[in-house]
């Protein structure tokens, strides 16, 4: 494997996983489906649920 | 009665005495006097645990109460003020000796190379990790509705930790560095810091194990981040082969390009993850509870954690333009540095946007104010790092005084602001108080730290961009035009100005670890909220 040919992989291939990676984190967290759960999250820490551990 | 003896403190019991005969070995062994001192620390603190160990062993365990573990928060602050103040301290110090040479009073332990470290690694990981170890407790029992899963642990860490940051303040001045930046304690220290922050990674996942629900809730992400690519971080760049037991030199594994390209990307990632990621996780917890308001936008903030963690790592090579690191890494490390302001700004117009609807609390509470100017200083550090990681605005910039301001604008502005502006709420709630001592004496510091902040890091940009361009300056026969030292003596007067904005931020930072003093020596809230729910009255 030369200098060349990993310059080359990391060129397009690399491009093309950062990419995809980006894709999936955007559709993960915006699937419209999963909003309840990000909705909840944000109020978590302001509605007094965390005043006692639970366990 | 027989007590077993569970298998997490065993590993710890283990860890202390491996920690307790590396330091019996270099008290033995070693030859210079600042190196057996450091063997004498290094030893008794691992037998002082051991000892503390070993008698809870032999008593009945007390019941671990349902209450969540505030004391080793309180150290946790304690530890980064007094850090705070011995950093700033020593940073206006090198200020005033950088406009006054004869400052140094001519010795060797004053030298600028030996002091600069104190500074930076006072203030970055003895101001800044502490802080963060603290308020990463405070956040993950919080958010998890769970007690840090371990009694012995959180004590592990925290001696620890600052058992590292003394043996490293203390050896600079005597000459012991490997001389990588930002990475400067040798290799035992380095092995130290190894085993405290395995225990801080298996603590904070265990905490997070036992939360109440499944989400995890982001600024722990951020803490996590933070945890886990400085344990990466420390372990690769501090590769090194010591010369013998008996000194503390060791030289790297990593030769020529590669050694500064691993270095560099250990130093622009301890940018990335402790002085940013971080720090966004106290953001994202200290911000919606400090202004009652929940983040603007979850979604993006999840997004945005994603943009800066795939980012960061490939940024470092910016560090090296025009160097002998290949031209395509050079690129490869501009590239990701400029997309990086995306996410960077996601975080920034998520947090001005949580305050949207509560901006009389700017006006009305300073820790609210320190906050919100953190999140434009990291807007501004953020733009300008990207820009600075052009490589044509970089010749410009690089070895110059600019980049000294530019880490200013970050660590003053964003990091500091948003820990005072997060200590300020945390104290009175983990200290049970009902408020901080005196709102007005917060409102100077924050007034002082501001202007500190602007002084310092205006007088940078001037120097900076004066020295440039004497620097690339020439005659009509292409010869410089300057001497280096034309360039020295024109900067006086923006160092003397950087020592003034230094000094005020000093000052307000004392004002601070007053005003929390006082808060702390104050008188308890009094009682009236209970916790639980309301017991039902009958009708009446």
């Amino acid at each position: 494997m030369t200098h060349d040919a990993v310059l080359v992989f990391s060129k397009t291939w690399g491009a093309v996983y950062l990419l995809v990676v980006f894709l999936a984190a955007v559709l993960w967290t915006y699937w419209p489906s999963r909003r309840r759960i990000y909705d909840d999250a944000a109020q978590s820490p302001l509605d007094g649920r965390e005043d006692q551990p639970w366990q | 009665m027989q007590r077993r003896v569970p298998l997490e403190e065993t590993a710890i019991l283990c860890a202390l005495c491996l920690v307790l005969l590396g330091g019996l070995a270099i008290l033995g062994w070693g030859v210079p006097v600042a190196y057996v001192l450091h063997g004498w620390l290094i030893a008794l603190a691992a037998g002082w645990g051991l000892m503390w160990m070993l008698n809870r062993l032999g008593e009945t365990p007390a019941k671990v109460p349902l209450a969540y573990n505030d004391r080793v928060i309180r150290f946790g602050v304690v530890a980064a003020l007094i850090w705070a103040i011995i950093g700033f301290a020593v940073g206006d110090i090198l200020a005033w000796q950088l406009a006054f040479p004869a400052l140094n009073g001519d010795m060797a332990w004053t030298n600028f190379g030996r002091l600069r470290p104190v500074h930076t690694s006072g203030v970055i990981f003895g101001f800044g990790g502490n802080a963060l170890i603290a308020t990463s407790f405070y956040v993950v029992q919080r958010t998890s509705r769970a007690r840090l899963a371990s009694e012995t642990l959180p004590w592990l860490v925290f001696w620890g930790y600052n058992l590292f940051l003394v043996l490293a303040a203390s050896g600079y001045p005597l000459g012991i560095t490997q001389s990588k930046e930002y990475a400067e304690p040798e290799w035992y220290a380095d092995l130290l810091l190894l085993v405290v922050w395995v225990g801080y990674l298996a603590l904070y996942l265990k905490t997070l194990a036992r939360r109440a629900e499944p989400h995890i809730y982001v600024a722990n992400w951020y803490y996590l981040a933070f945890i886990v690519v400085i344990a990466m971080l420390h372990t690769v760049n501090n590769l090194s082969v010591p010369v013998s037991i008996a000194y503390p030199k060791s030289y790297s594994l990593f030769a020529g390009t590669q050694d500064a390209m691993t270095q560099w990307w250990y130093g622009h990632n301890a940018v990335g993850f402790l002085l940013t990621a971080g720090f966004l996780g106290m953001l994202y917890y200290f911000l919606p509870k400090a202004v009652n308001r929940p983040v603007y936008s979850y979604r993006m903030s999840i997004v945005g954690f994603w943009g800066i963690t795939f980012l960061y790592l490939w940024a470092g090579s910016h560090h090296l333009h025009y160097t002998a690191l290949p031209d395509w890494v050079q690129y490869l490390g501009m590239t990701m540095s400029i997309i990086l302001l995306v996410p960077s700004w996601a975080s920034v117009f998520n947090g001005i946007l949580t305050i949207n609807g509560a901006w009389d609390k700017v006006r009305t509470d300073p820790a609210v104010r320190f906050m919100m100017v953190a999140v434009l200083f990291y807007g501004l550090a953020t733009f300008e790092g990207s820009f600075m990681a052009i490589r044509p605005v970089n010749s410009l910039s690089h070895y110059t005084d600019w980049t000294v301001g530019h880490v200013h604008a970050g660590a003053l502005g964003w990091v500091a602001f948003i820990t005072f502006g997060a200590m300020y709420k945390m104290v009175p709630w983990v200290w049970k108080r009902e408020g901080v001592y005196s709102l007005k004496l917060e409102a100077w510091h924050f007034w002082l730290a501001l202007s500190g902040t602007l002084i310092y890091v205006g007088a940078m940009w001037n120097s900076g961009i004066t020295q440039s361009l004497m620097w690339q300056t020439y005659d009509a026969d292409g010869a410089f035009l300057y001497s280096f030292l034309d360039s020295v003596v024109e900067m006086h007067p923006y160092y003397a100005a950087r020592a003034v904005g230094g000094l005020l931020y000093l000052i307000g930072g004392c004002i601070g670890a007053y005003n929390i003093w006082m808060t702390v020596s104050g008188p308890k809230k009094a009682q009236t909220r209970q916790a639980g729910p309301i017991p039902r009255q009958p009708a009446e």
